[in-house]
């Protein structure tokens, strides 16, 4: 890691004189990061981060876009966003069955991504300055994972942003993630549709600037 | 060998299955077992029961019965509690919950037909005869009151179940063994076997649990509070990971 972070910070250092803060995207498996982290990375520098999939697990490493430079009422704020696979405490190979998919290939997507949640909390220890905790707000969000997750980032006093996502769904429910976690600035979004992405702009800038 | 009913007296021969939801006559759910069937009494005598009163003894087992649930519970739940694996020896050595082993020189067990249901006495009678009765004792017609009353009455479950009784008592460590001789009708958190507690035990450190390939249990906090991390699950369930930097050293 410490080569890696050696060369990012002589690199980023040529851009600007104050390092990027790494945001990384957290949450539940199947929340929309990937869909977040490429809306993001396509809104302001015009790639994409990674491929979506409606299959939970689809992101398995961590990935990372670096230098993603967001105009903020004439300010800029440049930041390194970073795609985390889903947070989960249970990975079942059978899960992915249902997804019409062979058996060795769900095991091997089962085995990637228990280490993707291995590298996801390894990234949280060390490697993150912000987050952008992501929940599908069509799902309840209390549960193991979320609590666990966001009272580590609270015991590290890292700025987080929760994002209600899915809001075009039906069956979107986003007071229920601003009851579960009261202590937190809530956004609605729909990273799929791109709505209210100007609010979470901002707050990003505004938070991790 | 006979059970007899405490309250009415009645008896019932070994294995019998209409004592299993408490005595058909009178209702009563404690049984005294008799070595042989000359030592059944015309009538219940409890002030002069042979050595062991049921009261006491039953409130033994119970207690045997619930330190094994505790146990269970504190693997389940702390898991910090290596001492409680020892005392769980007896216990978990026995096929069957402490509190229902016929096979004893003791009263039967005092059980409630509402937490017995059929299933688990029929694996507690499967253990009493892979534990107790000699392959030769076991009458030509034994085998179809189990049959009878299991799912599993096909000829391969029979043949398993009579294999185990030819290696007796001491196949009794070995699950496999064990497994075959239970008709596969008991489920199987009712007794935690003392490899299985220790690997629970282990499991507690872990921040992966390996259930199968492919499934998978993450412990979070273990996963966020080491320095090193898991960089390779192998197909085994072994995995690599990378120290750090300062491991080297």
């Amino acid at each position: 890691m410490g080569l890696i972070t050696d060369i990012r910070d002589s690199i980023s250092s040529l851009f600007s004189a104050q390092d990027p803060k790494r945001i990384g995207i957290y949450g539940p498996p199947n929340a929309g990061k990937t869909t977040l982290a490429n809306r993001i990375a396509r809104d302001w520098t015009g790639d994409a981060i990674g491929p979506e999939s409606h299959i939970p697990h689809e992101t398995r490493r961590a990935r990372r876009k670096e230098n993603v430079e967001i105009e903020r009422n004439g300010k800029s704020v440049t930041i390194d966003v970073v795609d985390t696979p889903g947070v989960t405490t249970k990975v079942d190979y059978t899960e992915f069955l249902e997804h019409d998919m062979e058996k060795d290939d769900a095991v091997r997507r089962s085995r990637e991504a228990t280490e993707g949640v291995a590298e996801a909390m390894h990234w949280l220890r060390e490697d993150v300055d912000g987050v952008l905790y992501v929940l599908d707000s069509t799902e309840d969000p209390f549960t193991q994972v979320n609590t666990m997750l966001v009272g580590i980032i609270e015991s590290q006093d890292l700025p987080v942003l929760i994002l209600a996502n899915k809001t075009d769904l039906e069956d979107s429910n986003v007071r229920r993630i601003e009851n579960a976690f009261p202590q937190h600035e809530t956004l609605p979004l729909s990273a799929l549709e791109g709505d209210n992405m100007d609010e979470v702009y901002d707050k990003i800038a505004e938070y991790f600037g | 060998m006979p059970h007899q009913c405490t309250n009415c007296g009645q008896v019932f021969d070994d294995g019998s299955k209409e004592m299993l939801s408490g005595c058909p006559d009178c209702g009563g759910n404690k049984f005294q077992f008799h070595a042989s069937t000359e030592d059944v009494p015309a009538e219940p005598e409890p002030s002069a029961e042979p050595p062991d009163p049921p009261t006491p003894d039953s409130s033994v087992a119970r207690t045997v019965g619930n330190a094994a649930a505790t146990v269970r519970d504190l693997v389940g739940s702390s898991g910090s509690q290596s001492a409680g694996a020892p005392d769980d020896d007896p216990s978990s050595r026995d096929p069957a919950p402490a509190d229902s082993i016929p096979s004893e020189p003791a009263p039967a067990p005092d059980r409630t037909p509402a937490d017995a249901p059929a299933s688990r006495e029929d694996a507690a009678q499967a253990d009493a005869r892979s534990e107790v009765v000699n392959p030769d004792e076991i009458p030509a017609g034994s085998d179809s009151p189990t049959g009878t009353e299991t799912p599993a009455t096909d000829d391969t479950t029979a043949t398993e179940n009579v294999e185990s009784d030819a290696t007796g008592p001491s196949a009794t460590p070995d699950p496999a063994g064990d497994a075959g001789g239970r008709v596969a009708s008991e489920p199987s958190e009712d007794r935690p076997d003392l490899s299985e507690l220790r690997e629970e035990l282990n499991d507690q450190f872990e921040s992966i649990k390996v259930l199968s390939p492919g499934q998978y249990e993450l412990n979070l906090m273990e996963l966020y509070d080491r320095e090193e991390y898991i960089i390779a699950l192998q197909e085994d369930g072994r995995y690599t990971i990378q120290v750090p930097e300062n491991w080297h050293d």
